[in-house]
């Protein structure tokens, strides 16, 4: 800890790491753990096959920043967008969702239009990932906050 | 939020404004002690149940199956795992979860990850006040896994109504239990694994080596953990051991006097280190190394002509041969 600086603190970004359809590809979601936690955060990672209304509730009980989804098995339009519309329904507007696997350019727009950013695929710098991740956590925190 | 939504969400058990008045607690800063302040009436029903062993002896499956039993005979449990930051980064990966997650889906059991932020002890600083809120919730039992870390997890003593300590065979047994202060600790030994082989070995080994402490016997039980099994006997091991404790009733002026302690440290540390910035912003220490002075002789003037008790040369510079 750095002296004089104020120790009532500042936590870490919260993210949740989910792969919300059946997908056994599950390596690069280990990597993006171990990145995220090297870049300071407190990840979690919700194990394989969790349902879209599970990856919701851990959510919401672990009050994360940011929810990660990975899927690289093309499911992603109909998994992903069902995360978010759980979100909404729950009215949960303070946590941000951000995708990626294996995501045909096509359908990058369409992820974005319903919230779901980044959407990055296999060679993204990992930096770009974090410095993304971050982005839109401490976006998610100020909404928290207001 | 304001505080009294907050206050009035925890006291109704709304698990979505416990989660964020969590985070407020984990910020540890005024806003987290308000919310204390205001829910403490409310706390002091719940039994906690504190869980601790080594790495991958199974306590993050123990407590998916004891939330599960205890909620079926109608108690409100809820959890609170506790892991370890990453030294370099203080980032932390909350593994814990993974292993309850369909018990607390199903039953809907609130369950909270937290990184220890550094601490040593084996909990967070921040533990003490998210069972606070825990408790203000309705709990009937809180249940604590803490980092795993062995010898050094002992906050949990402090803490919890009823310690378990959770070991498995093959790893060295009873005489790694006596070695890492683990037998000091349990209020109930539990050998989970009971499937594999060697396990009666293990259990007869702890069996062995428990003794009475401040009038009461550990108990020894053996799980196993994938079927569920040994829990009827875990369950009322912990249900004698909260009769014992009620009836002694000395555990919880232990813990409370834990608690004024931590807090205590806590005013203290945030004073100390304002001071420490202070003396840092002070100090002209390019003057110093120009006069090439060993770097303890300037911290002392330093601290000394802050403090008011430079007087001349009381400070020993220079030893001259
Ligand atoms: C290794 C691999 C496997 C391994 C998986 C091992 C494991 N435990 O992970 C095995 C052999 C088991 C496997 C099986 C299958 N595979 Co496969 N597999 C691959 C392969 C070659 C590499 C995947 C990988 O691990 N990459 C390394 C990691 C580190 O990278 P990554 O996962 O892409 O993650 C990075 C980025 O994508 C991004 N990212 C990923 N997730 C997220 C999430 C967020 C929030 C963010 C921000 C970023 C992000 O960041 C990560 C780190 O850099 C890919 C091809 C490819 N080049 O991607 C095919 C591939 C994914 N597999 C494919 C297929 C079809 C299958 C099978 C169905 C094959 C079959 N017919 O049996 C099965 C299905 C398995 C199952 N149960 O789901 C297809 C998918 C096609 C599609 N989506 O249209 C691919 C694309 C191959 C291909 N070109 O056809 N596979
Ligand atoms: N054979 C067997 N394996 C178990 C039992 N309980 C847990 N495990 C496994 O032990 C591993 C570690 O479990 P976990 O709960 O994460 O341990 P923790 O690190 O102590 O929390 C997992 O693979 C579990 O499935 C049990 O009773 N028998
Ligand atoms: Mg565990």
């Amino acid at each position: 800890m750095e002296a004089g600086k104020n120790l009532s603190s500042s936590r870490p970004i919260k993210v949740l790491l989910a792969k919300p359809a059946i997908d056994g590809h599950d390596r690069g979601i280990f990597v993006l753990a171990r990145a995220l936690r090297d870049a300071g955060m407190d990840v979690i990672y919700a194990g394989l096959l969790p349902t879209p209304e599970q990856v919701v509730d851990i959510a919401i009980s672990e009050d994360v920043d940011v929810i990660g989804l990975s899927l690289l098995n093309g499911a992603h339009m109909t998994a992903f967008k069902k995360v978010v519309d759980l979100l909404k329904e729950r009215g949960v507007e303070d946590i941000a969702v951000v995708g990626g696997g294996i995501i045909p350019d096509d359908d990058k727009p369409k992820l974005e239009a319903i919230g779901v950013t980044g959407n990055y695929g296999p060679g993204t710098p990992l930096s770009t990932i974090i410095e993304h991740i971050r982005k839109r956590g401490e976006e998610a925190r100020k909404k928290k906050e207001m | 939020m304001d505080t009294l939504s907050i206050v009035r969400g925890i006291t109704a058990g709304d698990q979505r404004i416990v989660a964020r008045a969590i985070s407020i607690i984990e910020e540890d800063n005024d806003r987290s002690y308000e919310i204390i302040r205001s829910i403490y009436g409310m706390t002091g029903h719940a039994h906690i149940i504190g869980i601790t062993g080594p790495p991958g002896v199974g306590k993050s499956t123990m407590i998916g199956v004891l939330s599960r039993k205890l909620t079926e005979m109608g108690k409100k449990v809820s959890i609170l795992a506790v892991d370890a930051s990453s030294p370099f980064s203080g980032g932390t990966i909350l593994g814990n979860r993974i292993r309850m997650q369909d018990t607390l889906s199903r039953y809907g059991i609130y369950m909270r990850s937290v990184s220890n932020r550094g601490m040593t002890g084996g909990l967070s600083r921040s533990t003490w006040n998210i069972v606070k809120v825990l408790d203000a919730a309705g709990s009937d039992f809180i249940i604590i896994e803490t980092v795993g870390a062995g010898q050094s997890d002992i906050d949990i003593v402090y803490l919890a109504d009823t310690v378990i300590v959770t070991l498995a065979p093959g790893l060295g047994d009873s005489i790694q239990a006596i070695k890492s202060g683990m037998m000091e600790i349990g209020d109930i030994f539990v050998i989970n694994k009971m499937d594999r082989e060697d396990s009666f070995f293990a259990l007869k080994d702890i069996m062995d080596n428990v003794y009475e402490r401040n009038g009461w016997m550990p108990r020894v039980v053996g799980t196993n953990s994938l079927k569920g099994e040994g829990y009827d006997d875990l369950i009322r091991a912990i249900d004698d051991h909260r009769t014992f404790s009620v009836a002694h009733g000395g555990k919880r002026r232990i813990r409370y006097r834990e608690e004024v302690r931590l807090a205590l440290s806590r005013i203290v540390e945030r004073h100390v280190w304002k001071e420490f910035g202070k003396l840092l912003e002070s100090g002209e220490m390019d003057s110093y190394y120009d006069e090439h002075l060993d770097p303890n002789t300037v911290a002392t003037e330093i601290f000394a002509q802050n403090n008011g008790l430079s007087q001349g040369n009381s400070v020993e510079r220079r030893v001259e041969f």
